[in-house]
């Protein structure tokens, strides 16, 4: 199935949770290859259920879901071949060291242990941690840490779509800074297509290439980061945002 | 590596191996509480003291034809059996005793007639443990005593007959032997008797073993959804059956180690009746017994590994398993138990196909053949247990659901 230069395609998708809650109202949106796309909206706005679908972990209601060239839910196995997820305050197994968190996923990506070893480097490469550090306990670590090695078990499977939710959510200055600075790297070295969630308007700012706006289950906006701010004559995309949210409403 | 079961069995057992608390909590368990069973049923009854009161209100003795008897001396027995079982004896009425021997006025006239019988009163204090304990040994004096009266009564009636009188042939006209004989129709030897008994001790051992191993796995699908690490896992390339055999084979060693530090416990709390009662019970426990034993021990928490994943996979909730949980333990409980008093084979049509259907009966079936010898059969009940692990695994695969596991409540 070609995929005709786009990673993913979502047209008027659908879902609900039970009888009443509408998380996705037909949203539609396609994220090329190669760029940093960022799903921007607040709390409750359907940012991680479009992740999830497109993650495979959750089917969609009504509507087409391209990932990679695969439709989904039909093709699930074919895009986890090819994708990797991060979990927003995704967890770490903590009786095991980092080296063993990053070498446990590395296994399951991995033809043999050998080209396993060889990614799970390549993840302490991206964690930056210490080498003493990434053979002490997961449960020793900070919540940076953490997600240091959570980003990195994400980046270093050689996917070719990286799904990240809220990458940064509730860490500090110091280290979403260093989460951003991976995220830009990574992207930058291996033209991967990343897609992010988030509801920090700088952190999308300064990473995406482009951004849908999302809010409760709908698209508000889709376009460049400067595009959305000029169409809204806003000095940042926070304003942006509010502006166009505010418009919808 | 990919599509193999390699990473998800390397991943748990490195993360069981370091939960060094719970693999010392569950050897430790079993290998203590088995042998402190063994010192309070047996020992603890012998430190308790009772207290006995026996009173001899006919002293003196009594003739039967050239045989002579004395209330004395009856006394006497029954206050030496009294001791011998940790009583504390008096000779007069006291408020508080656990058992009271009363040798009545005209006992020793009753017991000399050839028309009357002789009575003794035993009183018994209600709720107390001792006082059975101390009935049998007053029992067994007065059943030696009476036999002892009524050889010579007997002999006594053939002189007044002027006839030969065998006293055995006038008490015991009956003699019946018992034989035992095992499966095949061949006999057996009282110690294979003692065989049969350790199969059903045995096999009701398997109800300490299901436990630990259901919980672990509980906490290895929950508690991984809970500390956040199953969501990362589910969009990988992880087949969802090595998933689900993987942490089924990881968990079921918690049961095996159980299971193993169980049947340590058990010979230990066998070697306290061995030594208390002289039967030399570690002799009939053959390799072949405990490897049927350690199988069975191992289908069994297989086996409740693969009733309870379905439900843990499908709820991802801990409530949820842990009513699930209590529910299969009864299950196998009410199966272990039943193993102890009848044979499942034995039962009529529907209960026994109902019970056959409970994975369970098939692990108590393995120990119980095994004990008889019957290799064949032992074999037919692995099988089928085996059977019914490789089904209900199929199940929990089917029913494996990513969104029901991220959006359960826990």
């Amino acid at each position: 199935m070609s995929s005709n230069g786009y990673a993913i395609r979502l047209e008027g998708v659908v879902k609900t949770f039970g009888k009443k809650v509408q998380a996705l109202k037909g949203i539609s949106f396609t994220v090329p290859k190669g760029v940093i796309y960022g799903i921007l909206g607040p709390n409750g706005a359907g940012k991680t259920t479009t992740l999830r679908i497109i993650a495979t972990l959750v089917r969609h209601d009504r509507g087409v879901v391209e990932v990679l060239g695969h439709r989904l839910p039909e093709e699930r196995a074919e895009v986890r071949e090819r994708i990797s997820y991060l979990p927003e305050d995704a967890g770490l197994y903590h009786r095991l060291t980092g080296w063993e968190n990053l070498l446990y996923f590395a296994m399951i990506y991995a033809d043999d242990i050998e080209s396993a070893k060889e990614m799970a480097a390549r993840g302490a490469e991206l964690a930056r941690l210490p080498e003493k550090d990434l053979h002490r306990k997961a449960s020793e670590y900070s919540k940076g840490m953490s997600r240091r090695v959570a980003l990195a078990r994400a980046l270093m499977v050689g996917a070719d779509l990286v799904l990240l939710d809220e990458p940064t959510s509730g860490l500090d200055v110091f280290s979403a800074y260093t989460i951003r600075k991976t995220i830009k790297e990574f992207a930058k070295r291996s033209g991967t297509t990343v897609l992010m969630s988030s509801h920090n308007m700088l952190e999308v700012e300064e990473l995406c290439d482009r951004v849908i706006l999302i809010n409760k289950g709908t698209i508000v906006a889709e376009g460049e980061p400067k595009e959305l701010k000029r169409r809204a004559n806003a000095s940042n995309l926070e304003e942006a945002f509010i502006k166009l949210v505010g418009e919808f409403n | 590596m990919r599509r193999s079961l390699y990473p998800v069995v390397w991943k748990e057992l490195r993360d069981m191996a370091r939960d060094i608390k719970t693999l010392v909590a569950i050897s430790l368990l079993p290998l203590l509480m088995m042998p402190l069973m063994g010192i309070t049923s047996i020992y603890v009854q012998t430190l308790q003291q009772g207290v006995a009161v026996v009173i001899n209100e006919d002293p003196g003795t009594l003739t039967i034809g050239n045989a002579t008897f004395s209330t004395n001396d009856l006394a006497n027995s029954i206050v030496a059996a009294l001791k011998s079982k940790g009583f504390r004896v008096l000779n007069h009425s006291v408020k508080s005793y656990d058992i009271m021997v009363i040798i009545p006025k005209g006992f020793r006239t009753n017991l000399s007639s050839l028309t009357r019988v002789a009575l003794i009163r035993i009183v018994k204090s209600v709720g107390s443990a001792k006082s059975n304990e101390g009935e049998n040994a007053v029992q067994s004096v007065l059943g030696s005593f009476a036999r002892k009266v009524a050889e010579a009564k007997v002999r006594y009636l053939g002189i007044l007959a002027g006839r030969q009188v065998s006293p055995d042939s006038v008490l015991n006209p009956i003699v019946y032997t018992t034989v035992l004989v095992g499966p095949s129709g061949t006999t057996v030897s009282v110690e294979e008797s003692f065989r049969v008994m350790l199969g059903r001790i045995l096999a009701f051992s398997l109800v300490f073993v299901t436990t630990p191993s259901i919980a672990y796995i509980t906490d290895s699908v929950v508690g991984e959804k809970e500390r956040k690490t199953f969501e990362a896992l589910l969009a990988t390339p992880v087949p969802r059956w090595s998933l689900v055999i993987g942490k089924t084979l990881s968990a079921s060693v918690i049961g095996l180690i159980t299971g193993l530090a169980d049947a340590v416990g058990l010979l230990l709390f066998f070697a306290l009746p061995s030594m208390t009662y002289g039967v030399n019970l570690f002799s009939l426990l053959t390799p072949g017994l405990m490897i049927a034993h350690v199988s069975a021990v191992y289908l069994s928490v297989l086996a409740s590994l693969a009733l309870i994943l379905p439900i843990v996979i499908r709820s991802g909730s801990y409530r949820v398993a842990q009513a699930f949980s209590l529910a299969i333990i009864s299950v196998a409980s009410v199966v272990f138990f039943i193993s102890l008093y009848a044979d499942i084979n034995a039962l009529t049509a529907p209960l026994r196909y109902a019970l056959y259907v409970i994975p369970y009966s098939h692990a108590v079936g393995m120990i119980k053949q095994s004990v008889l010898g019957e290799v064949n059969q032992a074999a037919i009940h692995a099988l089928v247990i085996i059977a019914e692990i490789g089904v209900l695994l199929a199940l929990a695969v089917k029913l494996f659901s990513e969104e029901k596991i991220i959006y359960s409540k826990t």
